[in-house]
C-alpha cells in the first residue's frame, strides 16, 4: 500500500465527508505537514486529525529544512505566470511527494496546474476527492461511485467542474 | 509553460470563479462587517481560501466554514 501526504485544501473538504475515515483503508499512512496542521482550528477538523494520529493512520510530517527549501522556490516560481500560484503548504506537499514518492491528497487549483506545466512535477502522483471517491468504488469500500460523489459533494459543498466529471463520464453515466 | 496549457487553466480558474459567483449568498455576503465581506468576496474572485482566511482574521477552516455554511461559496478548482 501506498502513502500519501495531504493539503490544507484537501483536508477542509474531505473531511466533512461522513464516510470519511474510510481513506485509511487506500492508504498505509497519510502525512500532514506542520505547516498544514498549523492552518487547522476548527473542533470538527482536530477531531478527525487526533483520531487518527491516534488509529494510526495519520502521522505528522516535518518541517525538514531542504523541502522547505524547495518549496519556497517553487512558490516563488509559480508565481511568475498568470495562472493561480502553489501556496507554500501545497508547495511543501508537492515536493515531499516527488522526493518520498508519496501520492499528493489536495484539491488545490495551483497545485494541480503546476503538475501539469511543471516537467519537474509531472511524475508526482495528485489524487483529488473525486479520484479517492473511484478509488473507494474500485476498491468494492462504497456500492455506486455516482451516487457517491452525488453526496460527497452535498456534504462538503465542494463542486465538481464539467472538465472533473468528464474525466470519469464512463462510470457516471 | 505551452500557451495551449495555459489558456486550458486560464479558463478553468475562470469556469471555477462563475460558478462561485452564481451559487454564492449576496444579500449575506453583503451583510457582513467590512473584513468578513472583503474576504468572502476576495473569495469569490480568486479561490484563495488562505489570503482571504488572513484578511478575515480566521483561521483557514473556519473561514471556509462561514464560506460554505453561511455564504454559500462552495469550493471549486
Amino acid at each position: 500500500m501506498a502513502s500519501a501526504i495531504a493539503d490544507t485544501s484537501f483536508l477542509i473538504d474531505w473531511i466533512r465527508y461522513s464516510k470519511s475515515r474510510l481513506i485509511f483503508r487506500l492508504f498505509e499512512v497519510i502525512y500532514i505537514p506542520e505547516s498544514v496542521l498549523t492552518e487547522i482550528r476548527s473542533e470538527r477538523s482536530l477531531t478527525w486529525i487526533a483520531e487518527g494520529l491516534e488509529e494510526g493512520g495519520l502521522a505528522i510530517f516535518p518541517e525538514l529544512p531542504d523541502i522547505s527549501r524547495e518549496a519556497l522556490n517553487l512558490v516563488a516560481r509559480s508565481r511568475r505566470l498568470p495562472i493561480r500560484p502553489v501556496d507554500y503548504p501545497e508547495a511543501f506537499c508537492l515536493v515531499a511527494g516527488r522526493r518520498l514518492d508519496l501520492t499528493v491528497l489536495t484539491e488545490n487549483g495551483g497545485a494541480i496546474a503546476l503538475a501539469s506545466y511543471d516537467p519537474e512535477y509531472s511524475n508526482v502522483k495528485i489524487l483529488r476527492g473525486i479520484d479517492i471517491l473511484y478509488l473507494l468504488w474500485r476498491s468494492g469500500l462504497i456500492n455506486s461511485f455516482k451516487d457517491e460523489l452525488e453526496i460527497y459533494q452535498q456534504e462538503t459543498k465542494h463542486i465538481y467542474s464539467r472538465r472533473d466529471l468528464d474525466r470519469y463520464r464512463e462510470h457516471l453515466k | 509553460m505551452s500557451e495551449k496549457i495555459l489558456k486550458e487553466w486560464i479558463e478553468r480558474f475562470k469556469e471555477a470563479r462563475e460558478i462561485r459567483r452564481r451559487y454564492a449568498n449576496w444579500d449575506f455576503i453583503r451583510s457582513q462587517p467590512p473584513k468578513i465581506r472583503i474576504a468572502l468576496e476576495y473569495y469569490v474572485e480568486t479561490g484563495d481560501f488562505r489570503t482571504a482566511a488572513k484578511m478575515s482574521n480566521m483561521s483557514v477552516d473556519e473561514f471556509i466554514e462561514i464560506a460554505k455554511e453561511s455564504a454559500n461559496i462552495p469550493t471549486v478548482d
